[in-house]
């Protein structure tokens, strides 16, 4: 250990960078959690460097990435030399919305994402799960983390010549914070946003919040910043001028978009002259376009339909480890599973590793029937891995004095939901429970089971089981705000208890890395006991593109970053 | 026969009218919230009763009507509740696509059935119209979307033939379009072979059993002159009301060929709008096939009518 460097972070540092610091220096974050974390509060890339060095290799350890990928969202690096030129055709999933304030599909994130830019982004240089600086150049919080200060990048333009400050960082807030924003609502409220200065936007948050950079980055996909004088319900082809290395040339709803090199890009001039982007419905025409030679890159596919790719030596992989999940809901008021002890059997069943190797050949990681995935910084591993325990979850079974458990699984036509059905069922079988499967399209499935509308409170006519997906997210709280809080409004398991609200409103509210750590813990271990939904997996965000270009980064969120990118000579 | 257009004329625009009005109740009179339908389960009803304000979905049922029938009759069919922009200039782009595309498969299917059925006819119970049955059953049997997979597999991607995807570049010439969209128009094209040539067998061989064709015959035309002068006018009439049907269902798109081919015609198109719950875009997309329904029949009844004088005349009576 290095202590002399590591004091000279350790003086300039504020009360929450110090915290981040000495819970690396001390052990209690791994080298990958102490850079995401790290990022978040804005600690600069110098002093992260510095305090790494400082604490020298054995420190701690940097967390393992998923088998098979190069680095975690980006595609590896090309043995031959980079050429400029050229453009790069890319697969993606067909946009519902453009428009940056109400776009909710990660057609639409990926589409607007090439021409306007976030305020923190995507770190490519590392690990991908940190922030890196976008059009905003620093950001520090305060000793409570109630007030972020974002100091700006200075000689933005926007595409249409006119200067970028930050007027039009203050209106994008206001228009996101009018809309109801998923991950501000509640957090940041009318009239937190203030520019300072030209060059400096002031948060003052609804309460302490340590994770807030996140809510202005690329991983809520809204915030892009838009001009201030931008209407909401505007779409980018409507007014395409963002901040971004990309100019957007043409855009047909049902085809695809191009892009040209934006000349005058903040970022330097982009190696690549254009991109363009091919709109499909579903995975496996993306696949064969692929094979056809007729698209370079794919921003998402699943394992299933895209399972000849991880043998194709002109493939390059990018296998991002994130929080992608499926809930296996169990009401837990009314029905079979309302004993806490059915629902605990029913989880001691899945055999998770046979899942992953069947359902996502070994890319993606156990789960434990908590929604606090590994990758997050705040990750309590000692609590204790459920594995398939057949005779223990017969003997809950009699102990609660229910002898033939037969219901009803209910699940949505989507990826390897279906299959994950089939493989539960035979498991539970095991057991002596039967699982009957039903199978139905997304939206009946929707409308049907998951939460039927009109219902008060929010889900309560639920089907009493069934599994429903859910998407990345760079921090927990949507998971559990929404799906596991009383009365939260996708609450399917309709789940109610007092410890596990008070430890989400921990949660929410801490800011040091011990407070974050142990809010998680009693998180985990409430939901892990109560299991009022299973997760047995969290699996990797595939994306790749073709070896004949390099630089090529992949956020969980559907959109993929061009400016690095190069063809190889 | 002014007479006999101005009442299959009529007749078409009396379709339409049932066709839009059978629509309209669909989607507007069977138990439904336009709004809360658009913003989910989750949305609070000022939203949802603001959106129906905003779409005028809330406005009395009979103004609905009205206003539906004549955008039908002046093509105005509203604007997207996606997008927000008028829906025929989003749909136009599409509906250039479909036609393409089942121009092509029917250029292709066509002669080579009319052909391979009039061979057939002439070679009766011979092992080449047993072949030519036997590949009509056969490829009529396939599923579409079968030998649309196996094209993609074998002669775009094992053999690198023909692109993939059927959509041509920006600004491509015609015969780079047709290149591009020839494996999808021989995925339909197979299945429509067999279906035309079996028609066009039969058709033939219940004319070449009839006493003016054995008339003709024993007056000592070559069969030449027998096909084309007696044959081919009447043992097509079945054909050519079974393609005018075909011409309809080609262009409303085979969603199976469309998805393959990743081709963003009708079918994907009112697809798409379906799963969104674009109303104003669907609506639109099931008139404009009607429309297309009902302009290959027109046309149809004017070709049989042109090929046999005598139904026209019946129709008159």
């Amino acid at each position: 250990m290095d202590f002399k460097r590591l004091d000279l972070v350790r003086r300039s540092a504020t009360p929450i960078e110090l915290d981040v610091v000495e819970a690396y220096a001390n052990g209690r974050i791994t080298r990958r959690q102490f850079i995401q974390r790290a990022t978040v509060i804005g600690l600069s890339l110098p002093a992260i460097g510095a305090v790494i060095a400082a604490c020298g290799p054995g420190a701690a350890s940097v967390a393992p990435t998923a088998a098979g990928s190069a680095e975690p969202g980006a595609s590896a690096p090309a043995s031959a030399p980079a050429v400029t030129g050229g453009t790069i055709r890319c697969a993606i999933q067909k946009p519902v919305k453009v428009d940056p304030v109400s776009m909710e599909d990660l057609g639409g994130y990926g589409i607007v994402a090439q021409s306007f830019e976030f305020l923190c982004t995507q770190q490519t240089i590392g690990d991908p799960g940190g922030l890196a600086a976008g059009l905003a150049e620093t950001w520090t919080p305060n000793e409570d983390g109630t007030v972020w200060t974002f100091k700006l990048r200075q000689g933005v333009k926007w595409q249409n010549g006119a200067d970028f400050n930050a007027a039009d960082v203050v209106a994008t807030m206001e228009r996101l914070v009018a809309a109801g924003n998923s991950g501000l609502k509640g957090v940041l409220e009318p009239g937190g946003a203030v520019a300072t200065d030209d060059a400096t936007v002031t948060f003052t948050l609804a309460g302490g919040n340590g994770n807030f950079p996140y809510l202005v980055s690329i991983y809520n996909a809204q915030t892009v910043i838009t001009p201030a004088d931008y209407v909401a319900g505007t779409t980018v082809d409507q007014r395409p001028d963002g901040t971004g290395a990309w100019k957007l040339v043409n855009y047909d709803p049902q085809v695809g978009a191009t892009f040209e090199r934006n000349p005058d890009w903040w970022g330097g001039q982009t190696p690549l002259d254009g991109t363009e982007f091919l709109f499909f419905d579903s995975t496996g025409p993306m696949i064969t376009a692929y094979q056809g030679d007729q698209v370079d890159a794919i921003v998402q596919f699943d394992v299933l339909s895209g399972a000849a790719l991880f043998d194709d030596p002109n493939f390059t992989l990018i296998a991002t480890p994130a929080a992608l999940h499926r809930q296996i809901w169990m009401r837990c008021d009314t029905g079979q599973f309302a004993q806490k002890e059915v629902r605990q059997a029913l989880a001691l069943t899945f055999d998770r590793p046979a899942l992953i190797t069947q359902l996502f050949k070994e890319r993606a990681e156990l789960g434990n029937d908590h929604v606090i995935w590994p990758g997050y910084p705040y990750f309590d591993d000692a609590i204790p891995q459920r594995t398939q325990d057949i005779e223990k979850a017969k003997s809950l079974l009699a102990g609660a004095g229910v002898s033939d458990l037969t219901a009803t699984l209910h699940a949505g036509q989507l990826q390897e939901i279906p299959d994950l059905a089939t493989l539960l069922k035979s498991q539970a079988a095991q057991a002596g429970i039967t699982l009957n499967i039903e199978v139905e399209s997304l939206d009946t499935f929707y409308n049907a089971q998951w939460c039927p509308p009109g219902a008060t409170p929010p889900c309560s006519g639920a089907a009493e089981l069934g599994i429903v997906d859910y998407g990345h997210r760079a921090t927990p709280d949507v998971y559990l705000n929404a799906a596991l809080k009383t009365n939260g409004i996708w609450n399917s398991s309709q789940y109610t208890s007092a410890d596990f609200d008070a430890a989400f409103t921990e949660f929410q509210q801490a800011v040091t890395v011990d407070a974050q750590k142990a809010a998680c813990t009693k998180i985990e271990t409430i939901l892990n006991e109560d299991v009022p939904v299973g997760v047995p997996y969290f699996y990797n965000y595939l994306a790749g593109n073709s070896n004949k270009f390099t630089g090529v980064f992949s956020s969980a969120l559907g959109q993929m970053s061009f400016s690095q990118t190069s063809q190889v000579g | 026969m002014a007479r006999f257009i101005a009442r299959r004329l009529l007749l078409s625009l009396l379709t339409l009218y049932l066709l839009a009005s059978i629509v309209f109740i669909i989607v507007n009179v069977l138990p439904n919230d336009v709004g809360r339908t658009i913003l989910g389960p989750f949305a609070p009803q000022e939203s949802v009763d603001a959106l129906n304000e905003r779409l005028g979905t809330n406005r009395p049922i009979l103004i609905r009507y009205v206003e539906s029938i004549v955008g039908v009759f002046t093509l105005d069919f509203g604007e997207s509740f996606v997008n927000g922009r008028p829906v025929l200039p989003q749909l136009s782009e599409a509906i250039v696509r479909s036609a393409k595309l089942a121009g092509l498969a029917l250029a292709i299917t066509i002669p080579t059935a009319i052909a391979a059925g009039l061979y057939a006819a002439r070679r009766r119970d011979r092992k080449s119209d047993r072949a030519i049955v036997l590949l009509g059953v056969t490829s009529s049997s396939i599923p579409e979307f079968v030998t649309g997979t196996i094209l993609v597999v074998v002669v775009g991607v094992q053999l690198g033939l023909l692109p993939v995807l059927a959509n041509a570049p920006r600004n491509a010439d015609a015969l780079t379009q047709i290149r591009y969209l020839l494996m999808p128009a021989l995925a339909m094209a197979i299945v429509y072979f067999g279906y035309i040539a079996r028609m066009t067998r039969a058709g033939t061989i219940d004319v070449l059993q009839s006493d003016y064709t054995r008339t003709a015959t024993m007056k000592g035309l070559k069969t030449e002159q027998v096909m084309r002068r007696h044959v081919l006018r009447n043992a097509l009439i079945p054909t050519v009301a079974v393609i005018a049907v075909q011409i309809g269902y080609l262009f409303g798109g085979i969603i199976a060929v469309e998805r393959i081919f990743a081709y963003p015609g009708m079918g994907q198109t009112m697809l798409f709008a379906a799963q969104r719950k674009d109303i104003p875009m669907l609506t639109a997309g099931v008139i404009i096939v009607g429309i297309v329904y009902m302009l290959a029949t027109l046309v149809a009844d004017l070709v049989i009518a042109w090929m046999n004088p005598r139904i026209r005349l019946d129709a008159e009576r």
